[in-house]
C-alpha cells in the first residue's frame, strides 16, 4: 500500500493553534501533571524514560490515561506536534458551558465537510472544539438520526468532554454529564443568563488537508506558459467572462493563489471551490459552442495532443 | 447481580415490578438486599441529600466482585451546581462503578388508583434502568425513546409509554453483555 509522500526536511510541520495550555516542549511537563491527549482523554504524566525501539534509543514521556490506566508513551521530540495540552481551567470551562447553552446555528449539512471539520476540532480545537462537535451533532440529531459513523464520533466526543469537564471542575463523571446535558437540553421553562460564548477556534493550518497547488482556471490550458500564441492556435477565449467584468483567466488564477496564501483558513479555502462548482455548469454551457467552433476552423492532427498535454501538466502542477 | 437496597419503605408490588423490569433490561438476577438508613453526613441545609456524598457514606451491603448496588430513596437529592445552575437531580451513579441511587421525590405521585400506580412504577423502573446503565459506562443518549435519555429532558413524556427494557442501540446492549462476561 502506498503511504503518504515523505515530508521534505524544509517543509513546515503542522502547528497546533495557540490555544491556552498547549504544551510546546517536553520540558514543560513534570511527573503528576494532568494533560489532555487529543482523542485519548485526560492523562497523568508519570515521567521520562528511555527505550530501545527499532534500533534507536528514544526518550519517551510516559503517561497514564486516568479513565482506565492505559499507558501512553510519546517521544520527547513529538510532544509539541501531538497536541498535548493542559486540562482546561475553570474559567475556560465556564465559557464552554455558555457556548453549550447558547442557541445553535444551523448545522453544516454536507456530511463530508462536517465530518472532516469535526475530526480536526477533536484533535486541535481544545475543549471548545470538543464542545462544538458535541453541540453540532446534538443539534443535528434533532433534525434526523445520525448515521453510524457520526454517531460514533458523537459518542467519542461526548466521552472526551465528560472526562475533561469532570477533571476540570473536580466532579465525578456522572455529575459532569448531567451538567453537559443540562446545558444542551435544559428542562422546560429554564432559561440561562448566558454570557457571550467564546469564539470558536479556526485552525490556521488544516491538519488533514495539505496545501494543494492552486488549480488553474478552467479555461487556462497553460499554453501561454509554453510560449504558444493562443490566437495563432485558434483557441477561443470565452467572451462572457470579460463582459461580466471578471478578471481574465490568467488574473483569476493569480488571484486564487493570493487568496489561498493569505487566508489558508478552511472557510477561505472552501468558498472559492464551492463557488466554482456552482459556476461550473454555466461556464461549460458558455464554452461548449466555442469548443465546437475551434476545431471547425482548422483540424490539424498534431494540435489535439499539443493542446491536451499542457492541460494535464497544468492541472497536476 | 443487581442488588436493590431501599433507603425508604417501598411497596412490595413496586419492588416486584422493579426487580422484574431490571431483570428484563439487563438479563441479570435482581434481588432486594435489604434496607439501610440515610446517612446524616449527606444531608444538606434544605433537607435534601447530596447524591455523591450519600453514595460514599451509606452503609454498604455484601457484594461479590461485579455486583451492582442500586439504592432507592424517597428523599430529594441534590448535586453541586454547574456553571449554569444546578440540574434537577433524579439520581446519581458512579460512572462505570458499583453504586447508584435513585430518588422518587421528583416522580409523579403514586396515588391510590391503578392507573397512577402504574405510571409511578413505570417511571421508577425507567429511572432505575437509566442509572444502572451508567454503572455499565453508558452515557446519555439524545433519543427520547432510549432509557439513557436525560430524565429531565423536555422530549421525555411524563408517562413513558414505550418498552422500558430497551436501549436505543444494539451497541449499548452489546456493551452491557460484554461487561457482564
Amino acid at each position: 500500500m502506498k503511504g503518504p509522500p515523505a515530508r521534505h526536511p524544509e517543509e513546515k510541520k503542522d502547528e497546533f493553534p495557540g490555544l491556552e495550555g498547549v504544551i510546546r516542549a517536553a520540558t514543560e511537563l513534570a511527573p503528576g501533571d494532568r494533560v489532555v491527549y487529543p482523542n485519548q482523554g485526560v492523562c497523568r504524566v508519570v515521567g521520562l524514560e528511555q527505550k530501545d525501539i527499532a534500533g534507536q534509543r528514544l526518550e519517551l514521556v510516559r503517561m497514564t490515561r486516568e479513565e482506565d490506566g492505559a499507558s501512553v508513551m510519546v517521544p520527547m521530540n513529538k510532544v509539541a506536534s501531538v497536541g498535548l495540552r493542559r486540562v482546561a481551567s475553570a474559567d475556560v470551562m465556564e465559557g464552554v458551558f455558555h457556548y453549550l447553552g447558547a442557541i445553535r446555528d444551523d448545522p453544516e449539512l454536507d456530511w463530508k465537510v462536517r465530518h472532516r471539520d469535526n475530526v480536526e476540532r477533536l484533535i486541535a480545537g481544545g475543549v471548545l472544539g470538543i464542545a462544538e462537535v458535541v453541540k453540532g451533532l446534538h443539534s443535528l440529531s434533532r433534525l434526523r438520526p445520525l448515521p453510524t459513523k457520526e454517531r460514533e464520533q458523537y459518542d467519542n466526543a461526548r466521552h472526551l468532554l465528560v472526562n475533561e469537564v469532570a477533571a476540570s471542575l473536580g466532579v465525578p463523571p456522572g455529575v459532569a454529564e448531567d451538567y453537559i446535558d443540562y446545558a444542551l437540553d435544559p428542562p422546560a421553562g429554564v432559561k440561562f443568563q448566558l454570557k457571550p460564548p467564546p469564539k470558536p477556534f479556526v485552525l490556521t493550518i488544516p491538519l488533514y488537508r495539505r496545501k494543494k497547488p492552486p488549480v488553474a482556471a478552467e479555461g487556462d490550458l497553460g499554453l501561454e506558459d509554453l510560449g504558444l500564441d493562443l490566437k495563432a492556435l485558434g483557441v477561443a477565449v470565452p467572451e462572457g467572462e470579460e463582459v461580466e467584468g471578471e478578471a481574465p483567466v490568467e488574473g483569476a488564477g493569480a488571484e486564487a493563489v493570493e487568496v489561498t496564501a493569505a487566508k489558508p483558513a478552511k472557510a477561505a479555502v472552501r468558498k472559492p471551490a464551492r463557488k466554482a462548482a456552482r459556476k461550473a455548469p454555466a461556464r461549460k454551457a458558455a464554452k461548449k459552442p466555442a469548443a465546437r467552433k475551434a476545431p471547425a476552423r482548422k483540424k490539424p492532427a498534431a494540435r489535439k495532443p499539443a493542446a491536451k498535454k499542457p492541460a494535464r501538466g497544468g492541472k497536476k502542477k | 447481580m443487581i442488588r436493590i437496597v431501599t433507603l425508604a419503605p417501598l411497596d412490595d408490588g413496586d419492588l416486584a415490578f422493579l426487580t422484574k423490569t431490571l431483570y428484563q433490561a439487563f438479563g441479570l438476577g435482581t434481588e432486594h438486599a435489604g434496607d439501610r438508613k440515610l446517612p446524616k453526613e449527606a444531608e444538606g441545609a434544605g433537607g435534601d441529600y447530596d447524591a455523591v456524598k450519600l453514595l460514599e457514606e451509606v452503609d454498604p451491603v455484601r457484594t461479590i466482585a461485579d455486583d451492582k448496588v442500586l439504592y432507592v430513596t424517597a428523599a430529594p437529592l441534590s448535586m453541586k451546581p454547574s456553571p449554569l445552575g444546578e440540574p434537577p437531580c433524579w439520581g446519581y451513579a458512579q460512572y462505570g462503578g458499583q453504586r447508584a441511587v435513585v430518588s422518587t421525590a421528583r416522580m409523579p405521585a403514586r396515588g391510590a388508583t391503578e392507573a397512577s400506580i402504574e405510571v409511578f412504577r413505570r417511571r421508577l423502573a425507567r429511572e432505575c434502568i437509566h442509572f444502572v446503565g451508567h454503572l455499565w459506562d453508558l452515557h446519555h443518549c439524545y433519543d427520547p425513546r432510549c432509557a439513557m435519555h436525560p430524565s429531565w429532558a423536555p422530549g421525555l413524556p411524563a408517562d413513558p409509554d414505550y418498552g422500558l427494557d430497551t436501549f436505543c442501540r444494539e451497541k449499548s446492549e452489546r456493551r452491557i453483555r460484554l461487561a457482564k462476561t
